[in-house]
Protein backbone atom coordinates (compact mmCIF):
# COMPACT_ATOMS: atom_id res chain seq x y z
CA UNK A 1 0.00 0.00 0.00
CA UNK A 2 2.80 2.43 0.89
CA UNK A 3 4.53 2.37 -2.50
CA UNK A 4 1.16 2.95 -4.08
CA UNK A 5 0.48 5.96 -1.91
CA UNK A 6 3.92 7.31 -2.78
CA UNK A 7 3.18 6.87 -6.45
CA UNK A 8 -0.09 8.67 -5.97
CA UNK A 9 1.70 11.67 -4.50
CA UNK A 10 4.00 11.84 -7.51
CA UNK A 11 1.10 11.93 -9.96
CA UNK A 12 -0.15 15.10 -11.64
CA UNK A 13 -2.98 17.05 -9.98
CA UNK A 14 -5.62 15.81 -12.41
CA UNK A 15 -4.76 12.20 -11.75
CA UNK A 16 -4.77 12.88 -8.01
CA UNK A 17 -8.35 14.17 -8.09
CA UNK A 18 -9.41 11.21 -10.21
CA UNK A 19 -7.63 8.91 -7.77
CA UNK A 20 -9.55 10.47 -4.89
CA UNK A 21 -12.90 10.01 -6.65
CA UNK A 22 -12.27 6.43 -7.64
CA UNK A 23 -10.88 5.58 -4.19
CA UNK A 24 -14.09 6.96 -2.70
CA UNK A 25 -16.06 4.73 -5.06
CA UNK A 26 -14.06 1.68 -3.96
CA UNK A 27 -14.58 2.58 -0.31
CA UNK A 28 -18.33 3.11 -0.66
CA UNK A 29 -18.70 -0.06 -2.74
CA UNK A 30 -17.06 -2.01 0.10
CA UNK A 31 -19.37 -0.43 2.69
CA UNK A 32 -22.60 -0.90 0.73
CA UNK A 33 -21.42 -4.34 -0.39
CA UNK A 34 -20.96 -5.43 3.22
CA UNK A 35 -24.67 -5.08 3.90
CA UNK A 36 -25.58 -6.74 0.62
CA UNK A 37 -23.25 -9.69 1.25
CA UNK A 38 -24.63 -10.06 4.78
CA UNK A 39 -28.15 -10.03 3.34
CA UNK A 40 -27.00 -12.77 0.93
CA UNK A 41 -27.65 -10.62 -2.11
CA UNK A 42 -24.14 -10.86 -3.59
CA UNK A 43 -25.34 -11.90 -7.05
CA UNK A 44 -28.01 -9.24 -7.37
CA UNK A 45 -25.34 -6.58 -7.85
CA UNK A 46 -23.86 -8.60 -10.68
CA UNK A 47 -27.16 -8.68 -12.55
CA UNK A 48 -27.53 -4.93 -12.07
CA UNK A 49 -23.95 -4.35 -13.26
CA UNK A 50 -24.37 -6.31 -16.47
CA UNK A 51 -27.58 -4.44 -17.20
CA UNK A 52 -25.94 -1.01 -17.00
CA UNK A 53 -24.57 -1.16 -20.56
CA UNK A 54 -28.05 -0.98 -22.08
CA UNK A 55 -28.77 2.24 -20.22
CA UNK A 56 -25.36 3.75 -20.99
CA UNK A 57 -25.89 3.14 -24.71
CA UNK A 58 -29.49 4.34 -24.64
CA UNK A 59 -28.54 7.49 -22.77
CA UNK A 60 -26.11 8.41 -25.54
CA UNK A 61 -28.63 7.58 -28.27
CA UNK A 62 -31.45 9.53 -26.68
CA UNK A 63 -29.62 12.62 -25.43
CA UNK A 64 -26.73 12.71 -27.85
CA UNK A 65 -24.55 13.76 -24.93
CA UNK A 66 -21.37 12.06 -23.92
CA UNK A 67 -20.98 13.40 -20.38
CA UNK A 68 -20.29 10.80 -17.71
CA UNK A 69 -23.20 11.97 -15.57
CA UNK A 70 -25.69 11.39 -18.39
CA UNK A 71 -24.28 7.97 -19.29
CA UNK A 72 -24.24 6.83 -15.66
CA UNK A 73 -27.80 8.08 -15.12
CA UNK A 74 -28.82 5.91 -18.08
CA UNK A 75 -26.90 3.00 -16.60
CA UNK A 76 -28.71 3.43 -13.29
CA UNK A 77 -32.09 3.38 -15.00
CA UNK A 78 -31.39 0.11 -16.80
CA UNK A 79 -29.78 -1.44 -13.71
CA UNK A 80 -32.89 -0.70 -11.68
CA UNK A 81 -35.10 -1.91 -14.53
CA UNK A 82 -33.23 -5.22 -14.43
CA UNK A 83 -33.77 -5.47 -10.67
CA UNK A 84 -37.47 -4.77 -11.05
CA UNK A 85 -37.60 -7.48 -13.72
CA UNK A 86 -35.92 -9.87 -11.29
CA UNK A 87 -38.47 -9.10 -8.59
CA UNK A 88 -41.33 -9.60 -11.06
CA UNK A 89 -39.98 -12.92 -12.31
CA UNK A 90 -39.59 -14.08 -8.72
CA UNK A 91 -43.09 -12.97 -7.85
CA UNK A 92 -45.09 -14.18 -10.83
CA UNK A 93 -43.26 -17.21 -12.18
CA UNK A 94 -41.91 -20.37 -10.68
CA UNK A 95 -38.37 -19.73 -11.92
CA UNK A 96 -35.77 -20.22 -9.22
CA UNK A 97 -33.87 -17.21 -7.90
CA UNK A 98 -30.46 -18.16 -9.24
CA UNK A 99 -31.86 -19.09 -12.64
CA UNK A 100 -33.79 -15.82 -12.85
CA UNK A 101 -30.65 -13.86 -11.95
CA UNK A 102 -28.64 -15.67 -14.62
CA UNK A 103 -31.31 -15.04 -17.26
CA UNK A 104 -31.65 -11.33 -16.52
CA UNK A 105 -27.89 -10.91 -16.30
CA UNK A 106 -27.02 -12.58 -19.59
CA UNK A 107 -29.92 -11.20 -21.61
CA UNK A 108 -29.43 -7.60 -20.51
CA UNK A 109 -25.69 -7.90 -21.05
CA UNK A 110 -26.19 -9.31 -24.52
CA UNK A 111 -28.54 -6.48 -25.37
CA UNK A 112 -26.05 -3.92 -24.08
CA UNK A 113 -23.23 -5.38 -26.17
CA UNK A 114 -25.39 -5.42 -29.30
CA UNK A 115 -26.34 -1.78 -28.76
CA UNK A 116 -22.81 -0.58 -28.05
CA UNK A 117 -21.09 -2.50 -30.84
CA UNK A 118 -23.79 -1.47 -33.29
CA UNK A 119 -23.37 2.18 -32.34
CA UNK A 120 -19.60 2.02 -32.56
CA UNK A 121 -19.74 0.24 -35.94
CA UNK A 122 -22.12 2.81 -37.37
CA UNK A 123 -20.04 5.63 -36.00
CA UNK A 124 -22.80 7.17 -33.91
CA UNK A 125 -21.34 10.47 -32.68
CA UNK A 126 -19.76 10.10 -29.27
CA UNK A 127 -19.91 6.33 -29.31
CA UNK A 128 -16.17 5.88 -29.80
CA UNK A 129 -14.70 4.34 -26.66
CA UNK A 130 -18.06 3.33 -25.27
CA UNK A 131 -16.76 -0.23 -25.02
CA UNK A 132 -14.51 0.96 -22.22
CA UNK A 133 -17.52 0.64 -19.93
CA UNK A 134 -17.05 -3.11 -20.31
CA UNK A 135 -13.83 -3.39 -18.38
CA UNK A 136 -13.30 0.04 -16.89
CA UNK A 137 -10.96 2.83 -17.84
CA UNK A 138 -10.18 5.72 -15.53
CA UNK A 139 -7.53 7.54 -17.57
CA UNK A 140 -10.14 9.61 -19.42
CA UNK A 141 -11.95 10.81 -16.29
CA UNK A 142 -12.09 14.57 -15.78
CA UNK A 143 -11.94 16.40 -12.48
CA UNK A 144 -15.69 16.98 -12.79
CA UNK A 145 -16.32 13.27 -13.32
CA UNK A 146 -14.24 12.36 -10.30
CA UNK A 147 -16.06 14.92 -8.16
CA UNK A 148 -19.39 13.41 -9.19
CA UNK A 149 -18.18 9.92 -8.29
CA UNK A 150 -16.87 11.17 -4.95
CA UNK A 151 -20.12 12.92 -4.04
CA UNK A 152 -22.32 9.95 -4.92
CA UNK A 153 -20.03 7.64 -2.96
CA UNK A 154 -20.09 9.87 0.08
CA UNK A 155 -23.88 9.98 -0.03
CA UNK A 156 -24.05 6.19 -0.29
CA UNK A 157 -21.87 5.78 2.80
CA UNK A 158 -24.01 8.34 4.63
CA UNK A 159 -27.14 6.33 3.75
CA UNK A 160 -25.60 3.16 5.16
CA UNK A 161 -24.61 4.94 8.34
CA UNK A 162 -28.06 6.46 8.73
CA UNK A 163 -29.96 3.22 8.23
CA UNK A 164 -27.49 0.86 9.85
CA UNK A 165 -29.87 -0.26 12.60
CA UNK A 166 -32.67 -1.04 10.18
CA UNK A 167 -30.42 -2.70 7.61
CA UNK A 168 -28.71 -4.88 10.21
CA UNK A 169 -31.98 -5.98 11.75
CA UNK A 170 -33.43 -6.99 8.37
CA UNK A 171 -30.22 -8.60 7.14
CA UNK A 172 -29.90 -10.71 10.27
CA UNK A 173 -33.51 -11.74 10.75
CA UNK A 174 -36.10 -10.37 8.30
CA UNK A 175 -38.94 -12.28 9.99
CA UNK A 176 -38.23 -10.72 13.38
CA UNK A 177 -37.95 -7.26 11.84
CA UNK A 178 -41.20 -7.68 9.92
CA UNK A 179 -43.00 -9.02 12.99
CA UNK A 180 -41.84 -5.93 14.88
CA UNK A 181 -43.49 -3.78 12.24
CA UNK A 182 -40.46 -2.78 10.15
CA UNK A 183 -41.06 -2.73 6.38
CA UNK A 184 -38.51 -5.42 5.61
CA UNK A 185 -39.23 -5.47 1.88
CA UNK A 186 -38.86 -1.70 1.52
CA UNK A 187 -35.60 -1.79 3.48
CA UNK A 188 -34.39 -4.60 1.21
CA UNK A 189 -35.30 -2.61 -1.88
CA UNK A 190 -33.47 0.45 -0.58
CA UNK A 191 -30.38 -1.65 -0.05
CA UNK A 192 -30.61 -3.18 -3.51
CA UNK A 193 -31.01 0.30 -5.01
CA UNK A 194 -27.91 1.47 -3.16
CA UNK A 195 -26.04 -1.52 -4.59
CA UNK A 196 -27.24 -0.54 -8.07
CA UNK A 197 -25.98 3.02 -7.50
CA UNK A 198 -22.57 1.77 -6.39
CA UNK A 199 -22.33 -0.60 -9.33
CA UNK A 200 -23.06 2.30 -11.67
CA UNK A 201 -20.53 4.71 -10.20
CA UNK A 202 -18.08 1.81 -10.13
CA UNK A 203 -18.33 1.43 -13.90
CA UNK A 204 -15.40 3.75 -14.77
CA UNK A 205 -13.19 1.95 -12.26
CA UNK A 206 -14.01 -1.67 -12.99
CA UNK A 207 -16.46 -1.90 -15.89
CA UNK A 208 -19.78 -3.72 -16.13
CA UNK A 209 -18.20 -7.15 -16.21
CA UNK A 210 -16.05 -6.84 -13.12
CA UNK A 211 -17.56 -4.12 -10.95
CA UNK A 212 -19.45 -6.65 -8.87
CA UNK A 213 -16.07 -7.70 -7.47
CA UNK A 214 -15.82 -4.27 -5.80
CA UNK A 215 -19.10 -4.89 -4.02
CA UNK A 216 -18.44 -8.49 -3.02
CA UNK A 217 -14.74 -9.18 -2.48
CA UNK A 218 -13.85 -6.46 0.08
CA UNK A 219 -16.73 -7.47 2.42
CA UNK A 220 -15.84 -11.15 2.20
CA UNK A 221 -12.19 -10.36 2.93
CA UNK A 222 -13.18 -8.03 5.77
CA UNK A 223 -15.37 -10.68 7.40
CA UNK A 224 -12.18 -12.70 8.02
CA UNK A 225 -10.77 -10.08 10.33
CA UNK A 226 -13.69 -9.28 12.61
CA UNK A 227 -16.82 -10.62 14.24
CA UNK A 228 -18.58 -7.27 14.45
CA UNK A 229 -20.46 -5.39 11.80
CA UNK A 230 -19.04 -1.86 12.21
CA UNK A 231 -15.39 -2.97 12.03
CA UNK A 232 -16.37 -5.09 9.03
CA UNK A 233 -17.81 -2.02 7.29
CA UNK A 234 -14.63 -0.05 7.99
CA UNK A 235 -12.26 -2.79 6.86
CA UNK A 236 -14.29 -3.48 3.71
CA UNK A 237 -14.27 0.24 2.95
CA UNK A 238 -10.51 0.33 3.42
CA UNK A 239 -9.89 -2.61 1.13
CA UNK A 240 -12.19 -1.10 -1.49
CA UNK A 241 -10.30 2.18 -1.24
CA UNK A 242 -6.98 0.47 -1.89
CA UNK A 243 -8.46 -1.36 -4.88
CA UNK A 244 -9.80 1.85 -6.41
CA UNK A 245 -6.50 3.62 -5.88
CA UNK A 246 -4.58 0.76 -7.47
CA UNK A 247 -6.82 0.91 -10.52
CA UNK A 248 -6.19 4.61 -11.08
CA UNK A 249 -2.46 4.40 -10.55
CA UNK A 250 -2.04 1.50 -12.97
CA UNK A 251 -4.31 3.19 -15.48
CA UNK A 252 -2.33 6.41 -15.36
CA UNK A 253 0.93 4.55 -15.93
CA UNK A 254 -0.36 2.39 -18.77
CA UNK A 255 -3.14 4.37 -20.42
CA UNK A 256 -4.20 1.61 -22.78
CA UNK A 257 -4.80 -0.85 -19.97
CA UNK A 258 -8.32 -1.51 -18.66
CA UNK A 259 -8.57 -0.79 -14.95
CA UNK A 260 -11.18 -3.44 -14.08
CA UNK A 261 -8.88 -6.44 -14.16
CA UNK A 262 -6.28 -4.57 -12.07
CA UNK A 263 -8.87 -3.58 -9.49
CA UNK A 264 -10.16 -7.13 -9.27
CA UNK A 265 -6.69 -8.62 -8.97
CA UNK A 266 -5.81 -6.27 -6.11
CA UNK A 267 -9.10 -7.17 -4.42
CA UNK A 268 -8.41 -10.85 -4.95
CA UNK A 269 -4.97 -10.38 -3.39
CA UNK A 270 -6.51 -8.83 -0.27
CA UNK A 271 -9.02 -11.67 -0.20
CA UNK A 272 -6.44 -14.44 -0.40
CA UNK A 273 -4.21 -12.82 2.22
CA UNK A 274 -7.22 -12.43 4.54
CA UNK A 275 -8.30 -15.99 3.94
CA UNK A 276 -4.90 -17.29 4.94
CA UNK A 277 -3.55 -15.10 7.71
CA UNK A 278 -6.60 -13.61 9.43
CA UNK A 279 -6.63 -14.36 13.16
CA UNK A 280 -9.10 -17.02 14.28
CA UNK A 281 -10.99 -17.40 10.97
CA UNK A 282 -7.92 -17.62 8.73
CA UNK A 283 -6.73 -20.96 7.35
CA UNK A 284 -3.48 -20.73 9.29
CA UNK A 285 -5.18 -19.89 12.58
CA UNK A 286 -7.72 -22.65 12.16
CA UNK A 287 -5.02 -25.12 11.29
CA UNK A 288 -3.03 -23.99 14.32
CA UNK A 289 -5.74 -24.57 16.92
CA UNK A 290 -7.76 -27.34 15.37
CA UNK A 291 -8.82 -29.06 18.58
CA UNK A 292 -10.10 -25.89 20.26
CA UNK A 293 -11.93 -24.62 17.19
CA UNK A 294 -15.35 -24.93 18.82
CA UNK A 295 -15.14 -24.63 22.62
CA UNK A 296 -17.69 -26.66 24.55
CA UNK A 297 -20.10 -24.99 26.93
CA UNK A 298 -17.89 -25.95 29.89
CA UNK A 299 -14.81 -24.48 28.27
CA UNK A 300 -16.72 -21.31 27.55
CA UNK A 301 -17.69 -20.95 31.17
CA UNK A 302 -14.08 -21.48 32.28
CA UNK A 303 -12.90 -18.97 29.72
CA UNK A 304 -15.20 -16.36 31.16
CA UNK A 305 -13.69 -16.53 34.64
CA UNK B 1 -41.96 0.72 29.62
CA UNK B 2 -45.15 -1.01 28.58
CA UNK B 3 -48.28 0.06 30.37
CA UNK B 4 -50.05 -2.37 32.70
CA UNK B 5 -52.16 -4.58 30.47
CA UNK B 6 -55.27 -4.52 32.66
CA UNK B 7 -55.94 -0.89 31.82
CA UNK B 8 -55.69 -1.58 28.10
CA UNK B 9 -57.62 -4.84 27.91
CA UNK B 10 -61.01 -4.81 29.57
CA UNK B 11 -61.74 -8.07 31.37
CA UNK B 12 -64.29 -9.08 28.76
CA UNK B 13 -61.86 -8.96 25.82
CA UNK B 14 -59.94 -12.11 24.98
CA UNK B 15 -56.17 -11.70 24.77
CA UNK B 16 -55.81 -13.47 21.48
CA UNK B 17 -58.46 -14.85 19.15
CA UNK B 18 -58.43 -16.45 15.73
CA UNK B 19 -61.68 -16.40 13.75
CA UNK B 20 -62.00 -18.93 10.93
CA UNK B 21 -58.37 -18.44 10.01
CA UNK B 22 -57.44 -20.03 6.70
CA UNK B 23 -53.96 -19.87 5.21
CA UNK B 24 -52.81 -21.18 1.84
CA UNK B 25 -49.43 -21.29 0.14
CA UNK B 26 -50.35 -20.74 -3.47
CA UNK B 27 -53.33 -23.01 -4.03
CA UNK B 28 -52.35 -25.49 -1.32
CA UNK B 29 -54.22 -24.79 1.92
CA UNK B 30 -52.11 -25.24 5.04
CA UNK B 31 -54.60 -24.24 7.71
CA UNK B 32 -58.35 -24.53 7.59
CA UNK B 33 -60.84 -22.50 9.61
CA UNK B 34 -58.94 -22.23 12.85
CA UNK B 35 -61.26 -20.85 15.49
CA UNK B 36 -59.50 -20.39 18.79
CA UNK B 37 -59.65 -17.99 21.71
CA UNK B 38 -57.17 -17.43 24.51
CA UNK B 39 -59.01 -15.46 27.14
CA UNK B 40 -56.28 -14.69 29.64
CA UNK B 41 -52.52 -14.79 30.20
CA UNK B 42 -51.19 -18.33 30.37
CA UNK B 43 -48.53 -20.64 29.01
CA UNK B 44 -50.17 -21.90 25.83
CA UNK B 45 -48.82 -24.67 23.61
CA UNK B 46 -49.57 -25.26 19.95
CA UNK B 47 -48.98 -28.95 19.38
CA UNK B 48 -49.13 -31.11 16.30
CA UNK B 49 -47.13 -33.28 13.91
CA UNK B 50 -44.61 -32.00 11.37
CA UNK B 51 -46.23 -30.14 8.53
CA UNK B 52 -49.39 -29.56 10.55
CA UNK B 53 -49.18 -25.80 10.01
CA UNK B 54 -48.13 -24.84 13.54
CA UNK B 55 -45.45 -22.38 12.43
CA UNK B 56 -47.73 -21.12 9.70
CA UNK B 57 -50.32 -20.34 12.36
CA UNK B 58 -47.79 -18.17 14.21
CA UNK B 59 -46.59 -16.48 11.01
CA UNK B 60 -50.13 -15.74 9.91
CA UNK B 61 -50.85 -14.35 13.37
CA UNK B 62 -47.91 -11.97 12.94
CA UNK B 63 -48.83 -11.03 9.38
CA UNK B 64 -45.70 -12.71 7.98
CA UNK B 65 -47.69 -14.88 5.58
CA UNK B 66 -50.87 -13.70 3.88
CA UNK B 67 -54.18 -14.81 5.35
CA UNK B 68 -56.62 -16.35 2.86
CA UNK B 69 -59.60 -15.91 5.14
CA UNK B 70 -60.64 -15.11 8.69
CA UNK B 71 -59.02 -12.77 11.16
CA UNK B 72 -56.71 -12.48 14.17
CA UNK B 73 -57.42 -10.12 17.04
CA UNK B 74 -55.23 -9.11 19.97
CA UNK B 75 -57.28 -7.70 22.85
CA UNK B 76 -59.99 -7.25 20.25
CA UNK B 77 -57.74 -5.13 18.05
CA UNK B 78 -55.85 -5.52 14.81
CA UNK B 79 -52.18 -6.44 14.78
CA UNK B 80 -51.04 -3.06 13.42
CA UNK B 81 -52.35 -1.27 16.52
CA UNK B 82 -50.63 -3.54 19.03
CA UNK B 83 -47.38 -4.63 17.37
CA UNK B 84 -45.28 -2.90 19.99
CA UNK B 85 -46.81 -5.17 22.64
CA UNK B 86 -45.84 -8.39 20.86
CA UNK B 87 -42.56 -10.30 20.96
CA UNK B 88 -41.71 -12.94 18.38
CA UNK B 89 -39.13 -15.70 18.65
CA UNK B 90 -38.62 -17.25 15.19
CA UNK B 91 -37.17 -20.70 14.63
CA UNK B 92 -33.48 -20.76 15.36
CA UNK B 93 -32.49 -22.25 11.96
CA UNK B 94 -33.96 -19.32 10.07
CA UNK B 95 -30.94 -17.06 10.62
CA UNK B 96 -27.27 -17.22 9.72
CA UNK B 97 -25.45 -17.72 13.01
CA UNK B 98 -22.17 -16.74 11.37
CA UNK B 99 -23.54 -13.19 11.12
CA UNK B 100 -21.00 -10.70 12.55
CA UNK B 101 -22.90 -9.64 15.66
CA UNK B 102 -22.37 -10.30 19.34
CA UNK B 103 -24.90 -11.69 21.79
CA UNK B 104 -25.39 -8.16 23.12
CA UNK B 105 -25.96 -6.79 19.58
CA UNK B 106 -28.77 -9.26 18.94
CA UNK B 107 -30.55 -8.48 22.21
CA UNK B 108 -30.14 -4.76 21.52
CA UNK B 109 -32.02 -5.33 18.25
CA UNK B 110 -35.01 -6.27 20.39
CA UNK B 111 -34.75 -3.07 22.42
CA UNK B 112 -34.12 -0.76 19.47
CA UNK B 113 -36.83 -2.40 17.36
CA UNK B 114 -39.23 -0.44 19.56
CA UNK B 115 -37.62 2.91 18.69
CA UNK B 116 -38.38 5.05 15.66
CA UNK B 117 -36.55 5.20 12.36
CA UNK B 118 -32.78 5.77 12.58
CA UNK B 119 -32.78 5.85 16.38
CA UNK B 120 -30.03 3.58 17.69
CA UNK B 121 -30.89 3.67 21.36
CA UNK B 122 -28.76 4.77 24.25
CA UNK B 123 -28.09 3.85 27.82
CA UNK B 124 -31.67 2.82 28.56
CA UNK B 125 -31.66 0.29 25.72
CA UNK B 126 -28.24 -1.07 26.69
CA UNK B 127 -29.31 -1.51 30.31
CA UNK B 128 -32.54 -3.16 29.20
CA UNK B 129 -30.63 -5.55 26.95
CA UNK B 130 -28.19 -6.41 29.72
CA UNK B 131 -31.09 -7.01 32.07
CA UNK B 132 -32.71 -9.39 29.57
CA UNK B 133 -29.41 -11.24 29.17
CA UNK B 134 -29.27 -11.66 32.96
CA UNK B 135 -32.75 -13.13 32.93
CA UNK B 136 -31.79 -15.81 30.42
CA UNK B 137 -28.47 -16.42 32.17
CA UNK B 138 -26.18 -15.22 29.40
CA UNK B 139 -24.84 -11.98 30.87
CA UNK B 140 -21.26 -13.23 30.90
CA UNK B 141 -21.38 -14.12 27.20
CA UNK B 142 -22.57 -10.66 26.08
CA UNK B 143 -19.52 -9.95 23.92
CA UNK B 144 -19.36 -13.32 22.20
CA UNK B 145 -20.07 -13.80 18.50
CA UNK B 146 -23.39 -15.63 18.26
CA UNK B 147 -22.04 -18.52 16.21
CA UNK B 148 -19.84 -19.61 19.09
CA UNK B 149 -22.76 -20.57 21.32
CA UNK B 150 -24.48 -23.88 21.95
CA UNK B 151 -27.97 -24.48 20.55
CA UNK B 152 -29.56 -23.84 23.92
CA UNK B 153 -27.60 -20.61 24.36
CA UNK B 154 -28.60 -19.42 20.89
CA UNK B 155 -32.23 -20.08 21.69
CA UNK B 156 -31.89 -18.08 24.90
CA UNK B 157 -30.35 -15.18 22.94
CA UNK B 158 -33.45 -15.21 20.74
CA UNK B 159 -35.65 -15.28 23.83
CA UNK B 160 -33.72 -12.36 25.35
CA UNK B 161 -34.18 -10.36 22.14
CA UNK B 162 -37.96 -10.84 22.42
CA UNK B 163 -37.87 -9.99 26.14
CA UNK B 164 -36.13 -6.72 25.27
CA UNK B 165 -39.28 -5.69 23.43
CA UNK B 166 -41.00 -5.63 26.83
CA UNK B 167 -44.05 -7.16 25.24
CA UNK B 168 -47.27 -8.50 26.73
CA UNK B 169 -47.76 -11.37 24.30
CA UNK B 170 -44.86 -13.63 23.31
CA UNK B 171 -45.10 -15.92 20.30
CA UNK B 172 -42.39 -18.58 20.09
CA UNK B 173 -41.77 -20.93 17.17
CA UNK B 174 -40.29 -24.24 18.32
CA UNK B 175 -38.22 -22.72 21.15
CA UNK B 176 -37.06 -26.18 22.24
CA UNK B 177 -35.82 -27.45 18.87
CA UNK B 178 -32.22 -28.62 19.11
CA UNK B 179 -32.01 -27.54 22.75
CA UNK B 180 -30.53 -29.80 25.44
CA UNK B 181 -32.67 -30.89 28.39
CA UNK B 182 -31.01 -28.48 30.82
CA UNK B 183 -31.63 -25.45 28.62
CA UNK B 184 -35.20 -26.63 28.01
CA UNK B 185 -35.92 -26.55 31.73
CA UNK B 186 -34.33 -23.13 31.95
CA UNK B 187 -36.31 -21.76 29.00
CA UNK B 188 -39.58 -23.24 30.25
CA UNK B 189 -39.10 -21.67 33.67
CA UNK B 190 -38.42 -18.26 32.09
CA UNK B 191 -41.64 -18.67 30.10
CA UNK B 192 -43.52 -19.70 33.24
CA UNK B 193 -42.08 -16.61 34.92
CA UNK B 194 -43.50 -14.44 32.14
CA UNK B 195 -46.89 -16.07 32.62
CA UNK B 196 -46.69 -15.39 36.36
CA UNK B 197 -45.91 -11.76 35.55
CA UNK B 198 -49.21 -11.55 33.67
CA UNK B 199 -47.97 -12.12 30.11
CA UNK B 200 -49.40 -14.45 27.52
CA UNK B 201 -46.88 -16.94 26.12
CA UNK B 202 -47.81 -18.98 23.04
CA UNK B 203 -45.26 -21.57 21.94
CA UNK B 204 -45.23 -24.01 19.05
CA UNK B 205 -44.00 -27.27 20.51
CA UNK B 206 -43.71 -30.88 19.41
CA UNK B 207 -42.74 -32.88 22.50
CA UNK B 208 -45.84 -34.24 24.24
CA UNK B 209 -44.08 -35.12 27.49
CA UNK B 210 -42.76 -31.65 28.26
CA UNK B 211 -45.98 -30.20 26.90
CA UNK B 212 -48.15 -31.89 29.48
CA UNK B 213 -45.75 -30.81 32.21
CA UNK B 214 -45.42 -27.12 31.40
CA UNK B 215 -48.34 -25.81 29.39
CA UNK B 216 -51.50 -24.55 31.13
CA UNK B 217 -53.49 -25.00 27.96
CA UNK B 218 -52.80 -26.39 24.51
CA UNK B 219 -54.25 -26.51 21.04
CA UNK B 220 -53.83 -29.66 18.95
CA UNK B 221 -53.37 -28.70 15.32
CA UNK B 222 -53.22 -30.79 12.18
CA UNK B 223 -54.08 -28.43 9.33
CA UNK B 224 -57.19 -27.67 11.30
CA UNK B 225 -57.88 -27.28 14.99
CA UNK B 226 -58.37 -30.75 16.50
CA UNK B 227 -58.93 -29.70 20.10
CA UNK B 228 -58.08 -26.87 22.48
CA UNK B 229 -58.36 -26.27 26.20
CA UNK B 230 -56.64 -27.09 29.49
CA UNK B 231 -53.69 -29.40 28.81
CA UNK B 232 -54.98 -32.43 30.74
CA UNK B 233 -58.36 -32.26 28.99
CA UNK B 234 -56.90 -31.95 25.53
CA UNK B 235 -54.05 -34.46 25.53
CA UNK B 236 -56.37 -37.46 25.59
CA UNK B 237 -55.71 -40.67 23.64
CA UNK B 238 -58.64 -39.93 21.32
CA UNK B 239 -57.46 -36.42 20.48
CA UNK B 240 -53.85 -37.47 20.03
CA UNK B 241 -54.87 -40.38 17.88
CA UNK B 242 -56.92 -38.03 15.74
CA UNK B 243 -54.06 -35.56 15.43
CA UNK B 244 -51.29 -38.02 14.80
CA UNK B 245 -53.44 -40.60 13.00
CA UNK B 246 -51.42 -42.95 10.88
CA UNK B 247 -48.06 -41.49 11.86
CA UNK B 248 -45.55 -44.16 12.83
CA UNK B 249 -43.51 -43.94 16.02
CA UNK B 250 -45.98 -41.77 17.82
CA UNK B 251 -47.74 -44.52 19.77
CA UNK B 252 -44.92 -44.90 22.26
CA UNK B 253 -44.79 -41.17 22.94
CA UNK B 254 -48.56 -41.05 23.13
CA UNK B 255 -48.66 -43.77 25.79
CA UNK B 256 -46.16 -41.95 27.97
CA UNK B 257 -47.96 -38.62 27.61
CA UNK B 258 -51.27 -40.16 28.57
CA UNK B 259 -49.74 -41.85 31.61
CA UNK B 260 -48.28 -38.52 32.68
CA UNK B 261 -51.59 -36.77 32.05
CA UNK B 262 -53.35 -39.16 34.43
CA UNK B 263 -50.92 -38.36 37.22
CA UNK B 264 -51.52 -34.62 36.97
CA UNK B 265 -54.50 -33.58 39.06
Amino acid sequence: MMPMLLLAVLLPYNTLVVAGGVAAVGCAAGVVGTLSVLRRRALVGDAAAHATLVGVAMALLVTGQRSLAVLLAGGLVSAIAALVLLVLIRRFTRTRDDAATAVVLSVSFGLGIVLISGMVARGVPGSAGLERFLLGHTAALTIGDATLLGIVSTLAVACVWLGLKEATMVAFDPAFAAAAGWPATAIDLTLVTLVAVMVVVGLPAAGAVLVTALVVIPPVAARQWTDRIVPMLIIAGGIGLVCGLAGVVISSLATRLSTGPVVVLVAAGCFVVSLVIAPRRGLLARWWDRPAAVPTADQQRLEQR
Amino acid sequence: MSEPSATVAPAATAWLEWHDLTVAYGRRPVLWNVDLTITEPCLFGIIGPNGAGKSTLLKATLGLVPIAGGSVLFWGRKLAEVRHRIGYVPQRETVDWDFPVSVMDVVLMGATSQLGWFRRGGRRERELARDCLERVGLADLAGRQIGRLSGGQQQRVFLARALAREADIYLLDEPMAGVDAGSQEQIFSILAGLRDAGKLVVAVHHDLQTASRWFDAVALVDMRLVAAGPTADVLTPENLNQTYAGRAGILDELGRAVARGKRTP
